[in-house]
Parts: C-alpha cells; structure tokens; sequence
C-alpha cells in the first residue's frame, strides 16, 4: 500500500499524576504534605469512598491515549474531535514528534507541517519581518524558502507597514495574522492542525479557512483538531472522535459530530 | 485525492519524490547521536544564535559595550586586589594583560555554560510544540557568546599592542584553546541542562558554581602556585588547561604544563562525548517535563 499517509498501530501515551512533582526539591514535600492533607479531608468527609474513586489523582496515572489504530490515506483530511482531555493534542504531539509515545508506533509517509499553536517560537523584540524567519525556521522551513514565500507570508498577513515594528507592539489579533500567515505556507505534504482558527477576526477566519480549504484540495494530507464543526465540516469529510483518549468513532464527519454533540459529558452534570 | 496514486506511473511519481517514512516508537534507551540531522537543521540553529545575538542587548543601556565591560571591570578588579594588594606573582609580564588575557576565556565560559544550562528551560513554550533536534537549542547557546568572545579578543589583541608583546608562534595554537574553552562550555552545558529540565535548583547552584570554578582557575594567578604533583588534579578542571593555554599563546610564556594539559583534554572529551549521550537518552521526555 504506497498511499497511506499515516498508520498508528495501538497507540498510547501515559502519563503520571502522581509523580513526584518535578522542579525544586522543597516543592516535592510541600506537595506530598498538601496530598495527604487532602487524603484526610476525603476520608473524613461522609461519603469517603465515593470520593476517593472520583478523585482527579487517585490514580496515579492516566492513558491520555490507548490502544489508538487508524489509517490515513494521501490526499485525506480528516477532523479529529473530542472533548478537553480526550487525547486530541496528545495525539498531533506524538505524530509531530515533539513528544514520544508509551506503547505502540506510527509510520508516517512524507514530511510533517505541524500547527500546534500559532506563534510558536515568536519573540516580541524581534520585528515581524525577523519573526517571520525565525517562526517559519522553527516549523521546518529553511531559509531559501522563507525568502521566496515572503511577500506571499506578508501580504496574507494584512500588517503592512508593521513589518519592521518588533511584534511586541503588535495587537494579538495582528500577532495571531502573522502568526497563521507563517504556519499556513508551509509545504510539507502532512499538515497536523490544532486548533489554530480561534481567531477573534471574522474576515480573517473567512481568509484563513478558504487557504485551509485549497491545502486540501491540493491533495495534500490534513488533521485538523477543533472545536468548530461548522469549519470542521467544510474542510473534513470523515472524523476521528477521541474519548478518554480511545477512539470511539471513525467515519463520516456528519455522524461523527452528532455522535460528538449527544456524547457531551457536561450535559450529564 | 487518493485516486491520484492509482496508476502505475503515478505509483512511480510517487516513488521519485521519495517521500521519507519516519517510524515513530517509544523511547528505547541509549539513542544514536544523530548528528547528520543536526546539519538538516542547520537553518534553525543559525536562526537561534541569531536571535539570541539581537535580542541580548536590546533594552540595555550600553547595548554590546557589554561584551567589553564584562572583562575589563574583572580586569580592573583582579590588577587592584591580586596585582596590587595581595602582590600575587604574574612573570615578566604586567598583571593586567595577564588576567585579561585568562579573563577572555573564562568570561566566554561562564556566560556560555550560563546561557546553555537555562536554554532548554528559556525555549520550553518552542519545545513543546515543535518537534527539531533539541540539540540544536544547548548549541546556539553556546554559539552565541562566540560574538562576545571575538569582541574581547580584539580588545585584547589591542592590549597587546598597548603593553608591546610580540606574538610568537605559540599563537597559532590559539583557535585550539578557543575551540577547548567551547567544548568545556558544551560539556558541562549539556549534562546541567538537561538536570535543569528536572531540578530547576541547577538555576540556583549555577552562581556558586561558577564563582568557586574561579578560584579553582588560574585566571588571578598563575598556574605554577600549584605544587608540581598536584597539577594533574588540578587539570581535571578543564578550564585550567584553557587558560593556561591562552596565556601562553597570546603572551608566549610559560608553556602549559603537558600532564595538566592531557588531564583537561581528557576530562573534556569524556564530558562532552557523555553529555551528547546523555542530552540524547533525555531528549524523549523534555517536552512531558519541563
């Protein structure tokens, strides 16, 4: 099979809870102290039990993925939805590399975009024209393809004569523009998307979507994380729906996010 | 979209572009160096040193001046209590090229093992998010204060001038000990930045650590105080077979001391040859810890 894009095969990632809390020394007994005070108000109160099981950290650890297997093809773009804490930007982490899976693999076919949040690697005393090339250098452009993309970064981006103010005196609406106009012009033939549209702007979000919609169309390979359907559904025709860090839904976008919207554990509180 | 491979000669197309497959696993302790990738990357860490070049010295009043007041008030300092008042021995040549001279390198390293040891903890928002060889991040650090360095140099290529020392062909020995302090920087830089992801006390220890490393260099004296039989413990600390170094390739003095000599370069490679292992085998969990 030469067009699949991305298999996982039982993927999970654990993580601790309970670990010794990391950084300075002192800090690791204050928590323990602080812990098993809490551990004494749990057990005095009437209903100990119950709330001992429903207690965030009385595991001392947590699957934020397990057992997480599917294929994608090139040329697919596919939602990934779920609720906070459902595994969703642990899943885009572990295929960016930036973190490593606890079992399983992944075999990914071509280069990696990742968008993990926009404005990574920005810094405010440099000038938007300086961050364009740092930013695009950290998301994987080298140098010569920042220089060619540049006028195309900038226009996109509307800041105008801005450019060579550092970016601290920017608006975060006009960091958040210059921010996405980077990360969109990557070229890698995989683009991982987290939830980069929480963009205040409705004009630009207009913008930003209908350039997502020509990656797509280009053929190239997208997963995209959010919390928008109505964005999820023009650019996505299937979806992958994460709970509790399993998948409990693979197939076509519209399902999915009903499945998603009647799942929705807030309405049970 | 996916119709587009279905013909043999799409199928081939495909093939020539050569797309590379990356296997993505858990961590498997000891991990290759990697350090061909290192070169892919290349754009970034020039990025990085870059940044770090222009962001130093924004929003300070003397900007790079800087680079010259750090050694030259040390200076100043050592010639008044060690040159003056404790009368501390500097040879033929007068105290105050004498410490400048071990001050450029020892400026450079405590400044590049500083900035090394909180790189990963300064660039942690890039390295959650990101996925580049985090190498690249103790590198620039170290990279950076190359500028620096340069700049003192001058200043000290100038003293000379100034105090009439005639280069003699020890001085082509020169880039060695630049490139020995560098290793140092790096050696020590790479294992206290990666316990520094864990123990944020490493950002507390790293002042005293640097200021008793001082006394235990000769940059205030001269490394002949230390009894014949002691020097090749004394060399264990790297930074005094740089020093020693310097001094004799910019003043043409004393030669160093070839066992204390072979202690530094050893301990420096064994550091740093294990600190690239280690950053390596750590590398994995950065982005769950720091």
């Amino acid at each position: 099979m030469g067009n699949i894009a991305i298999r996982t095969v039982n993927l999970g990632k654990l993580f601790y809870l309970n670990q010794k809390k990391r950084g300075k020394l002192r800090e690791t007994l204050e928590e323990k102290i602080r812990l098993s005070l809490k551990h004494l108000f749990t057990a005095l109160s009437p209903d100990a039990k119950k709330n001992e099981k429903k207690h965030p950290f009385a595991n001392k650890h947590i699957w934020a993925l397990k057992n997480v297997s599917f294929e994608v093809k090139h040329g697919e773009a596919v939602g990934i939805l779920g609720h906070n804490g459902a595994g969703k930007s642990v899943l885009l982490k572990i295929l960016s590399q930036v973190t490593k899976p606890t079992e399983g693999y992944a075999e990914i076919h071509g280069r990696v975009g990742a968008m993990l949040e926009v404005g990574t690697g920005f810094h405010p005393e440099l000038t938007g024209r300086e961050n364009i090339y740092l930013s695009g250098a950290i998301l994987g452009m080298t140098r010569r393809e920042i220089k060619t993309k540049f006028d195309e970064i900038v226009e996109f981006s509307e800041i105008g004569d801005l450019l060579d103010m550092p970016i601290k005196y920017y608006s975060s609406g006009m960091q958040g523009r210059l921010a996405f106009a980077v990360a969109v012009h990557l070229e890698p033939e995989i683009l991982l998307i987290d939830e980069v549209l929480a963009i205040e702007d409705i004009s630009f979000k207009e913008k930003c979507l209908s350039k997502l919609k020509e990656i797509v169309r280009e053929g190239r390979t997208v997963l995209f994380v959010s919390h928008n359907m109505d964005s999820l559904k023009t650019l996505c025709n299937r979806a992958i729906l994460l709970e509790r860090g399993k998948i409990v839904f693979d197939g076509d976008i519209k399902k999915a996010i009903s499945k998603y919207l009647s799942g929705n554990p807030d309405a049970k509180l | 979209m996916v119709s587009k491979l279905n013909t043999p000669g799409q199928r081939y197309m495909y093939r020539i572009r050569n797309l590379p497959l990356t296997l993505i696993h858990p961590p498997k302790g000891l991990a290759p160096l990697e350090l061909g990738k290192l070169w892919r990357y290349r754009d970034l860490l020039y990025l990085f040193v870059w940044r770090d070049i222009k962001v130093r010295y924004k929003q300070t009043f003397v900007g790079t001046a800087w680079a010259l007041l750090q050694p030259l008030i040390a200076c100043l300092v050592l010639t008044l209590f060690f040159g003056k008042l404790a009368r501390i021995s500097s040879g033929e040549v007068p105290y105050p090229i004498f410490a400048y001279t071990a001050l450029v390198p020892w400026t450079y390293f405590v400044n590049a093992l500083t900035h090394s040891s909180n790189s990963l903890i300064f660039n942690s928002t890039i390295i959650t998010r990101v996925y580049f060889p985090r190498l690249i991040i103790p590198i620039s650090a170290v990279a950076t204060g190359l500028l620096d360095f340069a700049i003192a140099l001058l200043i000290l290529f100038g003293l000379m001038v100034f105090y009439g020392i005639i280069p003699t062909p020890a001085l082509l020995t020169l880039p060695f000990f630049m490139l020995m302090s560098l290793a140092t920087a790096l050696g020590f830089g790479l294992w206290l930045a990666v316990l520094n992801v864990e123990y944020r006390d490493i950002k507390f220890i790293l002042p005293f650590l640097t200021q008793i490393w001082l006394f235990a260099t000769p940059v205030a004296y001269p490394s002949n105080l230390v009894p014949e039989k002691w020097r090749i413990i004394y060399g264990l600390n790297p930074m005094a077979g740089v020093v020693d170094g310097f001094r004799w390739a910019i003043l043409g003095t004393n030669p160093p001391h070839i066992p204390l000599l072979i202690a530094s370069i050893t301990v420096v490679t064994i550091l740093l040859i294990g600190g690239l292992f280690f950053f390596r085998y750590k590398e994995d969990t950065f982005a769950d810890v720091v």
